[in-house]
């Protein structure tokens, strides 16, 4: 696909109107680094940081979010349609997870209303990452710094001009009328995604994964690698491809709702049935079914691995466990025959 | 919008207490709108929601057969959900949501004969397939139907009054069990499910057995049917596992890469054999 030029300040003058007219939203500081907020200007947006703390799956798949309203009567009545907004500064790996969590919610016919609504109504405008973190590895499951899975619109900084690609029609939209980039911008761009890209050391045979992790389910490994594991569900709550989800009514001052909100596999009562039988009670079987979910699972359901290697996960847990280095210790535990 | 999570207005018609205990309880419920009966589609095995506004839902096998009007419910009181709902008297409306997964496989069924195994309140399926295949247009689409059915003690055991008619049905073998009697007047078996199974013995060529019950009944059911000589894919399960979508995408009720709601409830003992033993 064609890709365009922007100077820095047409980018600042796009989102100043796009703020104007529609909901934006963009990384902004906060105390710890940046998170998701709604911007009002361009002064506001934040991008020093590498990502955010929470990903963006939020804005397809809300931490909360109303299901049902019921009147008095108790008959159930759909919310109002969610509005249009924008997401601007969209790190590659959090937008190839709102691609996993778009297909995973629609696939089989079984489609989530919900989910598919948010998706149809928002446009994500990505930030290709020039720079990495020490714990960023997307490269090894697939994805880049520069990846554009996911996205509307792909920009990348290259100082003092932006590089735009359109990925879809609301991306072409957005760009409409801009200058075509020559080939100079073209490869100025692929030099600084060869450059990102060389930052991230980690290779994952993705391939030899799906051979090894079936046979590893009953393996004693489990026990060293999840001896950590205090099943808190921070990684779960901050993976942008978790989806899981518990529902609840809630009734406050005479009006109820019913409501889902984000669930962690990790949690004791998350497998517990009604009879009190739960087939997860021990803590490592829930570390395994996360890594299994993330690895396997969603291969053999949608076709793609479901971690995006955004390093979320071993920056939040508390009992300092990594999820690159369980999936190393798979692969070294259980050798090609 | 089609919306899965959308609950259809039912009205309770009817509540029967089903046992001793008062803790068990049959909902027989309504459509509120005409319109929501027509497409309401399902087969025996599947199971719904039922929802109370304020309180929340919770899955339940169907235990009423399709050509049955109303859709029947059996429901133990166990927690907030159900306590709320064992509450309700005829009249009240509720919310149901579904059919949802998959049923019991009747086409592989047809021409073969059929052996049901039940215990405790997982009758509920069961109960629906049993009205299913006694149907007269149905019934001469499968070989000899033997249900073992067995309960904790005589007062335990569902649907009482129709289980006295099919114990005279010449179209069916009736074998009802209790595990302990305890001075109860019975004058039938006692012992357990999977010994009754033993004793009864049918014959597992050119047959396909069901099974629903507690997973301790499972557990010791299968190898009775394998000493019978039935295969992996002669049997048949319906498991449950905690679920709050239906529609595979809430996570719960995962099995491997299986989710219990979408790929399930019913599963032959061949596929439970390529999945972990997280049920």
């Amino acid at each position: 696909m064609k890709k365009y030029l922007l100077t820095r300040q047409e980018l600042s003058q796009l989102l100043d109107r796009l703020a104007k007219e529609t909901n934006l939203y963009a990384p902004v500081k906060d105390k710890t680094g940046a998170t998701w907020g709604k911007v009002k200007n361009t002064a506001e947006v934040h991008l020093e940081e590498v990502n955010t703390r929470e990903p963006a799956k939020g804005f397809i798949f809300p931490r909360c979010e109303v299901l049902l309203r019921f009147d008095q009567k108790g008959n159930a009545l759909e919310p109002e349609p969610p509005e249009e907004q924008i997401v601007f500064g969209i790190r590659p790996c959090d937008a190839r997870a709102i691609a996993f969590l778009e297909k995973f919610y629609t696939i089989e016919g079984k489609t989530d209303p919900y989910v598919k609504a948010r998706r149809e109504k928002t446009t994500f405008i990505g930030l290709a990452c020039n720079r990495t973190a020490p714990t960023c590895f997307c490269l090894a499951l697939g994805g880049s710094p520069h990846d554009a899975t996911g996205m509307d619109l792909l920009l990348t900084d290259l100082g003092d001009l932006f590089l735009a690609e359109p990925l879809t029609a609301k991306g072409e939209k957005l760009i409409a009328g801009y200058p075509e980039a020559k080939n100079e911008h073209l490869t100025a761009g692929a030099k600084l995604r060869k450059k990102a890209e060389a930052e991230i050391p980690l290779r994952i045979d993705t391939a030899k994964l799906q051979e090894v992790l079936p046979k590893a389910f009953a393996s004693k490994i489990w026990e060293t690698l999840a001896l950590n594991c205090v099943n808190c569900g921070a990684c779960t709550f901050l993976c942008p491809t978790c989806h899981c989800f518990d529902v609840t009514d809630e009734t406050v001052r005479g009006s109820t709702v019913r409501c889902r909100v984000w669930d962690s596999c990790q949690f004791t009562l998350y497998s517990r049935h009604a009879s009190g039988h739960n087939p997860r009670l021990d803590p490592r079987a829930r570390y395994r079914n996360r890594v299994m979910d993330k690895f396997y699972y969603t291969v053999e359901q949608a076709g793609v691995i479901s971690c995006v290697g955004c390093g979320r996960c071993i920056i939040a847990c508390p009992a300092n466990i990594d999820i690159r280095t369980t999936v190393e210790r798979l692969l070294k535990e259980f050798p090609e025959e | 919008m089609n919306n899965p999570y959308l609950p259809l207005p039912m009205r309770i018609e009817r509540v029967v207490i089903e046992n001793d205990a008062r803790d068990l309880k049959t909902f027989d419920l309504a459509f509120v709108n005409d319109s929501d009966r027509k497409g309401f589609q399902f087969l025996p095995g599947q199971f719904a929601f039922l929802s109370i506004a304020g309180v929340g839902e919770a899955p339940f096998g169907i235990a009423s057969a399709p050509h049955e009007p109303l859709i029947k419910f059996t429901v133990k009181r166990v927690g907030v959900f159900t306590t709320a709902l064992h509450e309700l008297e005829p009249g009240a409306i509720i919310g149901m949501r579904g059919p949802w997964g998959n049923f019991y496989p009747l086409e592989l069924m047809t021409g073969r004969d059929v052996v049901i195994v039940s215990g405790g309140f997982s009758f509920t399926t069961l109960r629906a397939t049993i009205a299913h295949l006694l149907l007269p247009e149905n019934r001469q689409n499968f070989g000899k139907i033997t249900a073992i059915y067995g309960a904790r003690s005589p007062g335990e055991l569902l649907y009482k009054d129709e289980i006295r008619q099919w114990e005279k049905s010449p179209d069916l073998q009736l074998v009802l069990c209790v595990d302990r009697l305890n001075g109860a007047d019975w004058p039938k078996r006692e012992g357990l499910v999977p010994n009754v199974l033993k004793e009864v013995a049918p014959p597992a060529a050119n047959a396909i057995a069901l099974v629903c019950g507690p997973p301790i009944m499972i557990k010791y059911t299968h190898p009775v049917l394998k000493d019978l000589g039935f295969k992996p894919d002669q049997i048949f399960l319906s498991l449950e596992n905690r679920m709050k979508c239906g529609i595979g995408k809430c996570g719960h009720c995962n099995i491997g890469p299986k989710y219990v709601c979408k790929d399930g409830p019913v599963f032959s003992y061949s596929q439970l054999l390529n999945l972990p033993p997280e049920y």
